[in-house]
């Protein structure tokens, strides 16, 4: 509950105070208007008595009354006898006029889980209601402590009060008495003393008037002469007043000296003024009875306003008064008389100049006057009206004793109704005459009430009570109950509880019986005051909100107001309902038209919905707070409640949506108006700020007829973590080949496009005369479609280039930032930076839609873009945007300038611990792109590019590098993910093929020379280094001329591209790099992507294996090589899905190597087989040298490929080399420090015997029916083989069965001796030389003796231990057959060491004693590493049959010889 | 059968809330909230009697010129709220009970919803179904 100022006894006993009237002489009235007061007005402030007076009720008992207050009142005459729309009026205004001052120091209460802010106002605004009393109230309002106060429910609580008309049913508003005041400059002051004195008792009892009403018959009669200090004769005065001493008695009458102060000292002296507190409620209630209507709203708070507002209507009393020459009726002002009062004039007058003729000395006569009217006229009066009254109930009940002690009896019951005499019966019981019997003891009820004899009060009120309802004179009734409830709250010992129920009763029959609404509300008022004092706060707020009704909205405002605070007052404070009636007592404000009020409740209750998920309700609170701020011209505030409901997630339906937007344009259409000068902030559509991409750089050009521009980097590509990785490792790798293998440590990888994800810590670099395209996310949260038009990017920018100097001097604007902002408002285009304005971005209902926006700096320096702006409108069903563009139309459709800035959080830190437990983010600089000067600028387009390719199938293809822009550009470069995927040539060796693609069709991307096709032809060789095809890593120089290309120049060169081996989509990325040709530009190198899809089909699939000849070395044709080795090639066509291919052609095989050279084809016959083709090629070892590559092509066609040339021997370097030279410089480090590993010093030894070093190439043609056109295709496809005995294949071995591979826990056992078996068998190769036939005379000699020399040659590179046993040891049968015609004789068994490549020749002899054919491959050969033990030994038998042919000789001819052979 | 249907999480905001469509759904929104104050009063006051052998309902919270509310708290603190017709005496206390017990069971089953992340609005048709079966039927039902 707001807090209240005074304590509540003090209130009540406020509110029911004794009412004197006062009567003034013309001449009087004249006195005191000197003071620019009447009379009545200049008491006013002296009403409260300081001191106490005393009282003897009936029983003699000596009552003590406090700080009793006085009201005196002009008499007035109008009939008022219901409350006046007047006087609501007067009560609206003084609720109106006091509102909480803005800007003072909030209150906070906590309350539940809300915090509650008020405006804590209490003492400054409220200052003006009782500073009167503050003296008194100075301990109280200390030791207070103030949650919240409402002074305007005070304000009219006081004037409600106040303002109550006197009501038949009770006398507590009624005359007590009356002062008769006459001037002493009057020429016979007595007689006019008798005019007035006839004048009181006409109105009193003559019946023409229901107003004033009076309590007594015989109102008291006060005299007094009033004497003007300053117009002298005081001695006069003085003796008027012994005169009247004389008539009236001196208790009757007094001489009131005052304007003892010349106008002449008004300068010096500053005299406190005390009226000012009342006069607005002396101004409101003179207005009342005078009936002024129209007042303009009062908008000033102070005090001064109030004072000025008093001053106008002065004039108008005093003309009245003269006009009417006496008391009569103020309503018959006539208005032009108010008019005039109201003049500017008369309002400007002199403010403040109340008592201008009263000294302080002065002052005190007043007060003297007032304590000496009361305690000398007034109480006494009141004492000797108790006593009647009582001596007249008391024999009116026939009863000897005192009503005091009767009363007693009477509670006890039995009390004989009574009747009054035919009382007509009304709508609120009966109505009793004035002089009833019945009203003579609530008359002493009111008399005891006011002289605070509460006690006594009570028990007259309560019989009172008894008596009217037997009477069923409910209206009396329920004013005695209300009176009974307040005495016996009133009650200083409180001997008996306060009766609430009595108070309940009252109010009830009030407003339900009697239909009095304004009885009712004043019993409310007091019962809720009083149950707050109770804590009964719960009952409170019940009262208070059942006496809002439809009548009244400012009190149903008022009173839903004290009750919400009643509910935060609660012991458990009811936040929610405090709220929710808040928002009550603010629609009922509004609907009495105090909007200030209103919107004060909805903000205090805004505190409680906010932000806590009831957005239905936020947006209801908002929505009217917003209305009402702008009606009040707080539109900043409106625009900010209507910004709220569009920001917020809306549950609104569309239609409300549409309401609030429209609503919300027009207000802030309004704001704008109001201030040009800076666009303010749109809440609509919401801007995803992170979301937000910035594209560096033109957007790239799609494919123009045949040429294929590269792919760049665009804003349609997602973004991607690893793609971006690999790009910048890419361009690392560029960026090192430009610096002789370093990357510098300033080296950032170039971003063309910036996302959230990307990199953002340092200022992007912009070039001059390139445009950045920033796209921006928005939202649309309503269910409304909107329409942004004119739509375009704000930006500063600070230019660069101005010296320090200049900065700090004249050019000031050279340092300071340009903005774009009025550019856009008035429309001048800017030469700094062109700003690209879309005209029209309609967005659909809850439609997320993106806008690219564009921008295109023209000097250098730093731009920072900061937001957005645009023209918002809401959409009318689609057609809006076409209405937009009209004037006439757009002008309906609600259309608003605005902004809205780009704030870009950048990403959260979790580097250090402070990070971690904060929330901290890191910068964003997305935004802030720094403009350097023009850079190159190239293209890159592709020619004939395919799109899907055989495997290993080769093409040609044309690149195009144009330079667009107006600097020179060098140092061009590409790296590749996949480098072995295309080539530019070598300069060495390419071919002269046609530079133009046009000519170039159908023509075959080999070189080539005619030879005829010679089955068994020897192979043609090529000696080249691999120095020619250097561009060995992913980077490669390309190519052009003078390494420069010129502005404007464009330059084709030739690319040959091999289809990938693995079938598949393969992604390729080419990552092209350029230098400015001018030095010591903040960018040092542009970057170019490119991104093409490639499909490779299956082709062929090629299979070799090498295994050693048993050739002896001397049937080989060159006699250098150290021996030969069998060559295997199986070509499958694996290509079976695709329809398109017809058929494959091995044109050529060739091959590659350091140390050997395909040599020979031994049967090329077949070529025209299924799917196997095998070859037999010999093989020998050439003098290739360290560094240099034997190309041998063997070709099987009539036209010979040049293997060693571009794009063959490119591509096999390309394809083949990378692994090789890691494999050589791994077997040689490998054997120089594994020496201590004997074992795997073994493996070494044996491997190295086995290592094969020959790479084949294998060329093919495939005829392809494409759109019935026949095409022939070519391509290569490498094998490397490694090792001798193994296969090679050229297709990779699948990945995913090592993937898939079991994960193993146990470490496998390996199986080094059963591995070292299988190789040491190859450490000696035996080769047996014998002559074929042999023709020996048997007949002459048994004994044939073939001399057998067999070959040992070590293939290691260490000693082997050899051990050659001759003996048979075969146990199988059939062996033992043929074996035992033979034998071997002399040395049966060796023993040798052979050295490193040692061969070594011994010579056998085998004995043969018949003729007949043998298998002399009988020796056993067992070898071991010298160094090694006997586990090592192997059998290093050949398992090849060597037969020979012994031939029996005879005498006769051969002839028979053959036939016995048969 | 009830006019208006909510539930609200322990930290007082709401949950789900239906109301009949016929009849403004905003001054609803504000009885709901504004019967949170009955309910923390009640919840505060049974704690201190009776500790953990809570009763979940709460009876009647309070009765407007319209309207009847009635609450029923889980001892997660989550609250339901059903408002119901003034002028539909035929309820009795008994059924707004079994009322409440069918929405708590059916809200269990939100919660058990392991998509459902809690603290979110519920959106489960089976819960708006059993919440359509207890609310007035009016004549737009289609």
């Amino acid at each position: 509950m707001a807090q209240c100022v005074q304590s509540v006894q003090e209130f009540v006993q406020d509110s029911f105070v004794p009412m004197v009237a006062v009567l003034c002489s013309e001449e009087a009235e004249r006195v005191t208007r000197k003071n620019n007061l009447n009379f009545a007005e200049l008491l006013r402030p002296f009403c409260r008595l300081t001191s106490e007076g005393h009282i003897r009720d009936p029983n003699n008992q000596v009552q003590v009354v406090k700080n009793l207050r006085i009201c005196v009142n002009n008499v007035v005459t109008s009939p008022n006898t219901a409350f006046s729309p007047a006087q609501r009026r007067v009560l609206n205004e003084v609720v109106l006029s006091c509102q909480p001052q803005e800007g003072t120091a909030t209150n906070v209460i906590t309350a539940g889980d809300c915090d509650l802010n008020f405006s804590d106002h209490s003492l400054k605004a409220s200052a003006p209601w009782y500073s009167a009393w503050k003296e008194t109230l100075s301990e109280v309002s200390a030791s207070k402590h103030y949650t919240a106060t409402t002074p305007w429910f005070e304000a009219y609580r006081e004037n409600f009060l106040q303002s109550m008309p006197a009501s038949e049913h009770e006398f507590l508003n009624h005359y007590l008495a009356c002062l008769l005041v006459v001037s002493s400059t009057e020429t016979v002051p007595v007689e006019q003393f008798l005019k007035l004195s006839q004048e009181q008792h006409r109105i009193q009892h003559s019946g023409d008037y229901t107003n004033p009403k009076w309590f007594i018959p015989n109102t008291l009669k006060y005299y007094v002469l009033l004497h003007d200090m300053s117009e002298g004769g005081e001695q006069r005065a003085d003796s008027v007043y012994e005169d009247m001493k004389q008539r009236y008695g001196h208790q009757g009458c007094y001489l009131l000296k005052m304007n003892s102060r010349t106008f002449s000292a008004e300068e010096d002296e500053q005299i406190p003024d005390p009226w000012s507190q009342y006069l607005h409620r002396n101004n409101l209630q003179s207005q009342v009875s005078a009936a002024a209507t129209d007042r303009g709203p009062v908008s000033c708070q102070g005090s001064q306003g109030e004072a000025s507002n008093s001053l106008e209507s002065h004039p108008l009393q005093l003309d009245t008064a003269s006009s009417s020459g006496s008391l009569h009726t103020l309503s018959a002002v006539n208005p032009e008389l108010k008019k005039g009062a109201r003049d500017p004039e008369s309002l400007a007058g002199g403010a403040g100049s109340h008592g201008a003729s009263l000294t302080l000395n002065d002052h005190d006569h007043i007060r003297q006057f007032i304590q000496e009217f009361t305690f000398r006229g007034l109480l006494p009066h009141i004492e000797k009206n108790i006593r009647q009254l009582n001596d007249q109930l008391v024999s009116r009940k026939g009863l000897s004793r005192s009503l005091f002690t009767a009363t007693k009896k009477w509670f006890g019951g039995g009390k004989v109704p009574e009747k009054g005499i035919s009382e007509p019966k009304s709508t609120c019981g009966l109505l009793y005459p004035p002089e009833a019997p019945e009203l003579q003891i609530r008359k002493m009820a009111d008399l005891c009430f006011l002289v605070q004899h509460y006690e006594l009060a009570y028990s007259c009120y309560h019989t009172a009570k008894k008596d009217f309802l037997s009477d069923q004179a409910m209206l009396y009734a329920a004013g005695a109950l209300e009176m009974a409830a307040v005495s016996a709250f009133l009650q200083a010992g409180a001997p008996r509880p306060y009766p609430a129920h009595y108070m309940d009763t009252a109010i009830q029959t009030y407003r339900d019986v009697c239909k009095n609404m304004v009885l009712a509300e004043r019993c409310a008022l007091l019962s809720a005051e009083i149950l707050k004092s109770q804590v009964k706060y719960s009952d409170a707020a019940t009262l208070l909100i059942k006496m809002t009704s439809e009548d009244s909205d400012l009190r149903s405002a008022l009173l839903l107001e004290q009750a919400a605070h009643c509910f935060i007052n609660m012991r458990n404070p009811m936040v929610r309902k405090f709220a929710f009636h808040m928002i009550l007592a603010g629609h009922r404000f509004s609907k009495a038209g105090q909007r200030r009020h209103a919107l004060r409740c909805y903000c205090q209750a805004m505190q409680v919905y906010k932000e806590r998920g009831w957005s239905l309700a936020e947006d209801h609170i908002n929505f009217t707070i917003g209305r009402q701020s702008f009606t009040l011209s707080h539109p900043e505030n409106a625009v900010t409640a209507f910004r709220q409901i569009l920001t917020n997630d809306s549950r609104q339906t569309a239609t409300q949506q549409g309401a609030f937007l429209r609503e919300y344009l027009y207000v802030y259409k309004s704001v704008v108006l109001g201030n040009e000068d800076r666009l303010p902030q749109l809440p609509l559509p919401c801007i995803h700020s992170s979301a937000t991409r910035v594209y560096f750089g033109h957007e790239r050009r799609l494919a123009e007829g045949e040429k294929q521009a590269a792919t760049h980097v665009s804003l349609d590509q997602e973004y991607d973590q690893d793609l971006a990785a690999m790009w910048c490792h890419l361009e690392e790798q560029l960026v090192a080949a430009a610096n002789r293998g370093i990357v510098p440590a300033t080296f950032q990888p170039t971003q063309c496009c910036l996302n959230s994800q990307t990199d953002n810590l340092r200022f992007p670099l912009a070039v001059a005369e390139e445009p950045i395209i920033v796209e921006v996310t928005f939202r649309n949260p309503l269910k409304v479609p909107l329409a942004l038009s004119n739509l375009s990017l704000l930006w500063r920018f600070t230019a660069e280039g101005a010296t320090p100097s200049e900065e700090k001097t004249t050019e000031e604007s050279a340092g300071e930032a340009v903005t774009n902002e009025e550019a856009l408002t008035e429309g001048v285009s800017n030469d700094v930076v062109t700003t690209e304005i879309i005209l029209e971005f309609l967005m659909g209902p809850e439609e997320t839609k993106l806008a690219r926006l564009r921008l295109l700096p023209h000097s250098t320096g730093q731009l920072n873009i900061v937001g957005v702006v645009y023209n918002l409108a809401a959409a009318s069903s689609g057609e809006g945007a076409l209405l937009l563009s009209t004037g006439q139309q757009a002008l309906e459709v609600m259309v608003v300038r605005g902004r809205q800035d780009l704030k870009i959080q950048g990403p959260r830190l979790n580097q250090t611990k402070e990070d971690k437990m904060l929330v901290r983010h890191g910068q964003d600089r997305r935004l802030d792109p720094i403009i350097t000067p023009p850079m190159p600028l190239m293209e890159v387009f592709f020619l004939q590019f395919p799109t899907a390719l055989l495997c290993g199938e080769i093409r040609k293809a044309y690149v195009e590098f144009c330079n667009v822009s107006g600097g020179a550009l060098c140092g061009l470069r590409v790296a590749s993910t996949h480098p072995d995927f295309f080539t530019f040539g070598s300069q060495t060796t390419t071919p002269l093929t046609p530079v133009s693609p046009t000519s170039a069709e159908n023509c075959s991307a080999y070189k080539t020379t005619a030879t005829t096709r010679q089955p068994g032809s020897v192979a043609s060789e090529t000696l080249v280094s691999a120095k020619d095809f250097s561009q060995l890593s992913g980077v490669m120089e390309i190519p052009i001329e003078g390494g420069t290309l010129q502005p404007g120049e464009s330059t084709q060169l030739p690319l040959w591209l091999r289809g990938p081996d693995q079938e598949g989509v393969h992604e390729i990325n080419f990552l092209f790099y350029y230098e400015s040709t001018t030095k010591g530009i903040k960018i040092s190198h542009r970057v170019l992507r490119h991104t093409v899809f490639i499909c490779a089909s299956r082709s062929l699939s090629v299979q070799a294996s090498a295994c050693r000849s048993s050739v002896p070395p001397h049937h080989s044709v060159d006699e250098k090589g150290s021996g030969g080795t069998l060559v295997f090639v199986d070509v499958e066509n694996i290509n079976t899905s695709e329809a398109g291919v017809r058929e494959f052609h091995i044109i050529q095989v060739s091959s590659s190597s350091r140390h050997w050279c395909l040599h020979k084809c031994i049967n090329p016959a077949n070529d025209k087989g299924g799917l196997h083709f095998p070859f037999y090629c010999f093989c020998r070892s050439s003098v290739g040298g360290a560094e240099k590559y034997t190309f041998a092509d063997l070709n099987l066609g009539n036209e010979r490929i040049i293997s060693s040339s571009t794009p063959c021997g490119d591509f096999f370097f390309r394809g083949c080399r990378p692994p090789q030279p890691q494999r050589v410089d791994g077997t040689s480090s490998r054997t120089s420090s594994t020496n201590k590993s004997p074992a795997s010093d073994i493996s070494n030894i044996v491997r190295k015997c086995n290592e094969l070093d020959l790479n084949i190439i294998v060329i093919w043609k495939a005829y392809v029916v494409e759109d019935n056109k026949q095409l022939i295709l070519e391509g290569q496809l490498h094998v490397a083989l490694q090792t001798i005995g193994k296969e090679a294949s050229s297709l990779t071995p699948k990945e995913e069965a090592q993937e898939m591979a079991l994960l193993k826990f146990k470490a496998e056992v390996p199986a080094p001796v059963a591995l070292l078996s299988a190789e040491l068998s190859q450490l000696i190769k035996t080769n047996l030389h014998y002559p074929e036939t042999y023709t020996h005379p048997f007949v002459q000699e048994s004994l044939c003796v073939v001399p057998v020399t067999l070959t040992l040659s070590n293939c290691s590179s260490a000693p082997v231990d050899v051990l050659i046993d001759l003996r048979h040891k075969s146990s199988s049968p059939e062996s033992l057959e043929v074996h035992s015609s033979f034998t071997w004789v002399g040395q049966t068994q060796y023993k040798l060491q052979l050295k490193p490549l040692e061969v070594l020749c011994l010579t056998l002899r085998a004995c043969f004693l018949q003729a007949g054919v043998y298998n002399l491959n009988t020796p056993r050969v067992f070898a071991k590493l010298a160094e090694q033990g006997a586990m090592c030994e192997t059998s290093q038998q050949a398992a090849s049959p060597a037969l020979i042919i012994i031939n029996s000789a005879r005498v006769q001819p051969q002839g028979d010889v053959l036939g016995l052979l048969d | 059968m009830a006019v208006c249907i909510a539930v609200i999480a322990k930290e007082n905001y709401p949950l789900y809330i239906r109301s009949v469509p016929t009849q403004n759904e905003l001054k609803f929104h504000y009885t709901v909230h504004t019967s949170l104050d009955v309910v923390e009063e009640k919840i505060s006051a049974v704690g201190k009697s009776l500790g953990d052998q809570r009763e979940l309902y709460l009876g009647l919270l309070y009765p407007t010129e319209d309207y009847k509310v009635y609450g029923y708290v889980t001892n997660s603190k989550v609250k339901f709220v059903i408002v119901v017709d003034s002028s539909n005496t035929s309820l009795r206390d008994n059924e707004i009970r079994s009322m409440f017990r069918k929405l708590h069971n059916s809200f269990t089953d939100v919660m058990c919803n392991p998509f459902h992340s809690p603290g979110n609005t519920i959106q489960s048709k089976a819960f708006d179904g059993i919440v359509s079966g207890m609310m007035v039927q009016t004549a737009s039902t289609v």
